[in-house]
């Protein structure tokens, strides 16, 4: 077997691009594997003295496991919800008169402009009178809208590439609604899917606001918290937040490399 | 014989109906708290006890307070810093790695790697990274001789960290430019190839005027989403310091809302919030009819 290895300048320029873009996550990874007790080096070494101890201590100090079981139950609630909400919103925009199309799209870059902040306290107020307040509800509320418009627009975009005549096609053979969505938008759609999926789990995976604001429990904090209670617990040892940081990067970072195919192919 | 009570909906009122929860969802949790935010601005409220009315009393204290004015310059200034070169960088990467090579979909995952990290979990290896004594940052600008800065503790340094940071989560600009790049019509390309372009001229003459208004696009998206999303890393990493050098107006509307309880100012102070970003879309607005692009209703959807 022989091995032909061409190096040209452009694979040398995207390798460097791309090491700086590995870098933060390379040295958050180094600092959660350095031994507790050793004192820091202050000049630029590499050691090979690496220890796992961290991840356990920080498993003693911070309930990770409840917190990580408290993330999973909220991505996987309020992602199917999301696609539901923001594939059905864009399929029914997709086949409206134009002029009614129009519409939706200046309502939905209106919400898209409204700042996040903006609706903070008075969001918590309507939680509070709803009885969502402290509850897994806060959380995942925004799913009822497809969590952004942002997300109705991508789907919307997918579903008008499809000619109007299959949709007429399929209502003349009787096919309702909710059949052409499902049998014909769906299918075309996947690849949409896929990535709206993918920002939405990253969304609600990295939310550290509606937890902030909306739940009081310990124990139904979701993982950002759990870091910012860590870094309160102990604020300069750097093995253990990096450690906790590692802890809540380890399963988004998994999901994408699954999904890593999806970006290879894009535009191909 | 009776007619029936409910005619069946026509497919047309089926098609809205899909579009009920997007609706509702828009009417409960953003039309409804941003119309109450408007309104609690003329009153004082705590969350507890009734709301009683103070009619402008609210802007007035919220205007002539010094930590206000200097929360409105670091917004600014935190928006005006990064956007441009997270949106000129994004566009560069994407170039790069336009089309095939060498594992190209690996290079295209690293690149958009970093912006897979959950918020807080960035912000804290960030404060690592820009330890003024124990950072990697820092230990390799001391290895090549350079001076080492206190980033967040310095209140000089800790704009320049927080833009810095933000660099590496470009990961929505960089697949927006790519896919853009993509609609580019190769024989466009292939034109200019003919007709003797080098690869420089190419990149100046035909790919970034074509890519121009994505561009735009994305600084104003990014501009709007910055100008928000700060708040879970500034929290984290400076806390609005060191002597409030990188305080913003979301770090003052949380305390003043959800530290103070003073609900109404916290209000106040969103109206600036409001004009602020209302002004950042006329400015790109302006510069895009100035332009002549993206006018179009399929550009504005990307």
């Amino acid at each position: 077997m022989s091995f032909r290895f061409r190096l040209s300048w452009r694979l040398v320029i995207r390798l460097l691009v791309t090491a700086v873009f590995l870098l933060p996550l390379f040295w958050m990874l180094t600092a959660a594997l350095h031994p507790q007790g050793r004192p820091l080096p202050t000049t630029l070494t590499v050691s090979l003295d690496f220890t796992l101890d961290n991840f356990g201590r920080v498993l003693e100090l911070v309930p990770m496991g409840r917190y990580t079981l408290n993330s999973l139950v909220v991505v996987l609630l309020a992602v199917p919800l999301t696609l539901l909400t923001s594939s059905w919103a864009g399929f029914g925009m997709a086949q409206l008169p134009t002029a009614s199309q129009r519409r939706w799209i200046v309502l939905s870059l209106a919400v898209l402009m409204v700042p996040s902040v903006a609706l903070w306290s008075t969001r918590f107020f309507i939680y509070a009178w709803l009885g969502w307040y402290n509850t897994i509800l806060a959380l995942i509320a925004p799913a009822i809208m497809g969590t952004s418009p942002f997300f109705v627009l991508m789907f919307y975009r997918a579903f008008r590439r499809i000619p109007t005549a299959i949709y007429e096609a399929a209502r003349l053979e009787g096919a309702g609604v909710l059949a052409s969505w499902w049998q014909i938008g769906v299918p075309i759609a996947r690849p949409t899917a896929v990535g709206v999926a993918l920002l939405t789990f990253i969304l609600y995976w990295s939310d550290f606001v509606s937890p902030l604001l909306y739940l009081r429990s310990q124990s139904r904090y979701t993982l950002p918290i759990a870091l910012q209670l860590l870094q309160q617990l102990t604020p300069s040892q750097w093995a253990l937040l990096m450690a906790g940081a590692v802890l809540a990067t380890v399963i988004p970072v998994m999901l994408f490399l699954l999904l890593q195919p999806y970006f290879a192919r894009l535009g191909n | 014989m009776r007619k029936p009570r409910w005619r069946p909906l026509s497919y047309q009122q089926r098609l809205r109906l899909l579009l009920l929860p997007y609706l509702s969802g828009i009417l409960l949790l953003v039309a409804l708290p941003a119309l109450l935010a408007f309104g609690l601005a003329f009153f004082r409220y705590d969350g507890l006890s009734p709301p009683t009315w103070l009619g402008t009393l609210n802007f007035i204290f919220v205007t002539t307070d010094e930590l206000f004015l200097l929360s409105v310059q670091n917004s600014l200034a935190l928006v005006i810093l990064p956007v441009p070169l997270r949106v000129f960088g994004a566009f560069l990467l994407a170039v790069l790695l336009r089309r095939n090579g060498r594992f190209l979909g690996w290079f295209r995952a690293s690149v958009y790697l970093p912006s897979i990290v959950p918020t807080a979990a960035y912000a804290l290896a960030w404060l690592w990274i820009l330890n003024p004594l124990f950072g990697p940052v820092n230990l390799l600008l001391q290895a090549v001789g350079l001076a080492t800065p206190g980033w967040f503790a310095d209140s000089q340094w800790a704009k320049p960290g927080l833009v810095l940071l933000s660099l590496w989560q470009i990961g929505e600009g960089f697949l927006v430019c790519l896919a853009a790049l993509q609609d580019i019509p190769a024989a466009v390309e292939e034109a200019a190839l003919v007709d003797g372009a080098n690869r420089t001229q190419r990149f100046f003459y035909l790919t970034l005027p074509l890519m121009a208004p994505i561009l735009l696009l994305l600084a104003f998206r990014d501009a709007v989403v910055t100008l928000q999303e700060s708040f879970t890393t500034i929290f984290l990493t400076t806390g609005g310091g060191p002597y409030y050098a990188t305080f913003t107006l979301p770090m003052l509307i949380y305390e003043q809302g959800f530290g103070l309880l003073l609900f109404g100012a916290a209000s106040a102070a969103l109206w600036v919030l409001y004009a602020l970003t209302g002004l950042i879309v006329l400015a790109l607005y302006a510069i895009a009819r100035q332009w002549q692009i993206g006018t179009t209703e399929e550009t504005f959807v990307l």
